[in-house]
């Protein structure tokens, strides 16, 4: 049934994927750049090193791995052995496996038996990151990376500041993050805005918001790091989450005082909000404040409006504002069709939801499960079932999956009408396109039947 | 929404869900049906179903009756047509209610 659309969350999430382009490329001009997205999102990075290195290292033995190494180099071509970046996939491939000691020792080996090779600033950072993805190891273990890194050299900069957090962040030691973006801040290098709203944002995760008020007021009166718009939008994005509106309110009230100005994304994360409690007519009011404060509404703020009002029972504004939408030269998609017939399957208008459909093919938006199951519970509901069996067959024909509340209401009103072989064959295809678990599918199937044969005894059902 | 709270209703159930999915030793009429000595209710379910459906037991004439073999008769209960309304009532028969270890 109608759900978000998911450019709603990647609106706040997609903040630090958009990072690393611009602001990277400025400072590390050489190949620098790729090697740090690797390391930036700590679980691809696993992925992306080159298949047959994964199998290197069957053991976390150190010796073995220093064998690997001489056998490695020996076998190389002198060309590849210049580079760095071979090197450093090399470490970090054992260090998904190893203790960080032994990849210190390695290094030292590598530098050692190579001498051309000269550990740069990547190189540490994946030492670094190793010291902050052990779950329940100290922070002395990063800082003993951070001397090493210094003292060959390297100052931290706010790169390094960023895989530390990453590191600690995906590891769940967020207490440690906090400490160790104190101490970077204090000592050497500001996080930027990137790493600072990551980290607001695992905070809001798993701190209550106190505890993220207080560490933002912290960074803003000692560092001097103020929250920016996407941290205000994290911040109402998860305060709305947990249903608290007026919170909401009052954070657009303090961000317009510090001198920002909402954007589509910041009020896109109210309205949803608003529709999560059904309050479609105040995500309305907040789409009239949104136009007089000349934000340009986009695809997604139609979307969540449409959204909003099909679940409050809105449907005639709802249709106003798709052709609102046409005419201000947004292209409906998907989702905004298949919210607009989640609202008429509401009213008990099937037969019109049906007609949205055709409209929708017609103008070239291809349909997707979520559209045909809203249509399939909306036939179901509005006791159309030879309706809902001729869209069972399109679903089936086209492989894709029920979801659990219209496979409920299908099989249920299948064993309304006595098809009972019917309703074992819908539970067969749920079962077969792992569509539900099996459990959940036949808790579902046993408690229609269930309800079926007493209904039966009492002489209600065919 | 309709969904997750059923979701939820199964997933905050897990004795329900421990009921269908746990290995529970068979007695020996079950035992000859099912080849093993252990299986779970739920398996048990699509063990019988499948076996309706690969030996084409269901009546030709009305599709919501199985006619029994030998075979199922004597898993359930002896009867000679089995709904398949009351299919999954007579499995669970099979698999009474666990009573609190002593």
């Amino acid at each position: 049934m109608g759900k978000f659309p998911p450019s709603f969350r990647s609106a706040i999430s997609s903040t630090s994927l958009i990072k690393n382009t611009p602001s990277q490329q400025q400072q590390q001009p050489h190949y620098f750049p790729k090697k740090l997205t690797k390391k930036n999102s700590p679980k691809p990075h696993e992925t992306q090193t080159p298949p047959p290195q994964k199998s290197l290292f069957k053991t976390s033995s150190l010796n073995e791995a220093k064998s690997l190494f001489n056998s490695f180099i020996s076998t190389t071509k002198a060309p590849l052995l210049d580079n760095l970046r071979l090197h450093n996939s090399f470490l970090q491939s054992y260090t998904s496996i190893s203790t960080l000691d032994d990849s210190i020792s390695l290094l030292d080996h590598m530098v050692k038996t190579l001498p051309s090779l000269s550990p740069d600033r990547s190189t540490y950072h994946v030492l670094l990151s190793q010291s902050c993805r052990e779950p329940d190891s100290p922070l002395s273990s990063a800082q003993k990376v951070l001397n090493l890194m210094v003292n060959k050299g390297f100052k931290p900069n706010q790169f390094t500041v960023d895989v530390a957090i990453r590191s600690l962040c995906s590891v769940g030691r967020v207490d440690d993050a906090i400490l160790l973006v104190k101490e970077f801040s204090s000592k050497h290098s500001k996080p930027d805005t990137f790493t600072y709203n990551f980290l607001v944002k695992c905070l809001c995760k798993s701190r209550i918001f106190n505890s993220v008020y207080s560490f933002i007021d912290e960074m803003k009166s000692s560092f001097d790091i103020k929250p920016d718009l996407v941290t205000y939008t994290i911040l109402i994005d998860n305060v709305c989450n947990a249903k608290n509106i007026r919170e909401a309110d009052r954070l657009v009230a303090v961000l317009k005082e510090c001198g920002l100005k909402p954007d589509a994304f910041l009020y896109n994360t109210i309205m949803k909000g608003y529709c999560l409690l059904n309050k479609g007519i105040e995500a309305v009011r907040i789409y009239k404040q949104m136009k007089e404060e000349g934000v340009e509404p986009d695809l997604v703020t139609y979307n969540t409006l449409i959204f909003g009002l099909s679940k409050c029972g809105r449907v005639s504004e709802a249709k106003k504002l798709l052709k609102i939408m046409v005419e201000s030269g947004h292209f409906p998609d998907a989702v905004t069709y298949t919210s607009l017939m989640n609202g008429m399957c509401r009213e008990g208008d099937a037969l019109g939801a049906a007609a949205l459909l055709e409209e929708m093919e017609l103008k070239g938006c291809s349909p997707n499960s979520c559209t045909y199951n809203t249509l399939l519970h909306g036939f179901c509901k509005g006791r159309m079932l030879n309706k809902g069996v001729e869209l069972y067959g399109v679903i089936k024909k086209g492989g894709m999956k029920l979801e659990t509340a219209s496979y409920a209401t299908f099989v249920r009103a299948l064993c309304r009408e006595g098809r009972v072989a019917e309703a074992y064959e819908v539970f067969d295809y749920a079962v077969e396109s792992k569509s539900l678990t099996d459990v959940a599918a036949y808790t579902t199937l046993e408690s229609t039947l269930k309800w079926l044969k007493k209904a039966r005894e009492q002489g209600l059902a065919v | 929404m309709l969904p997750q709270k059923m979701k939820k209703a199964i997933t905050d159930n897990p004795k329900q869900l421990a009921n269908l999915i746990d290995l529970v030793n068979l007695p020996s009429t079950l035992r000859d049906f099912v080849g093993q000595s252990q299986i779970s209710h739920l398996g048990c379910f699509m063990r019988v179903w499948s076996y309706i459906k690969t030996n084409n037991l269901k009546d030709p004439n009305n599709k919501n009756v199985v006619n029994c073999d030998e075979k199922l008769k004597s898993i359930l209960l002896g009867k000679q047509q089995v709904e398949l309304v009351e299919l999954p009532a007579l499995i669970k028969l099979h698999f009474p209610k666990q009573k609190k270890f002593p």
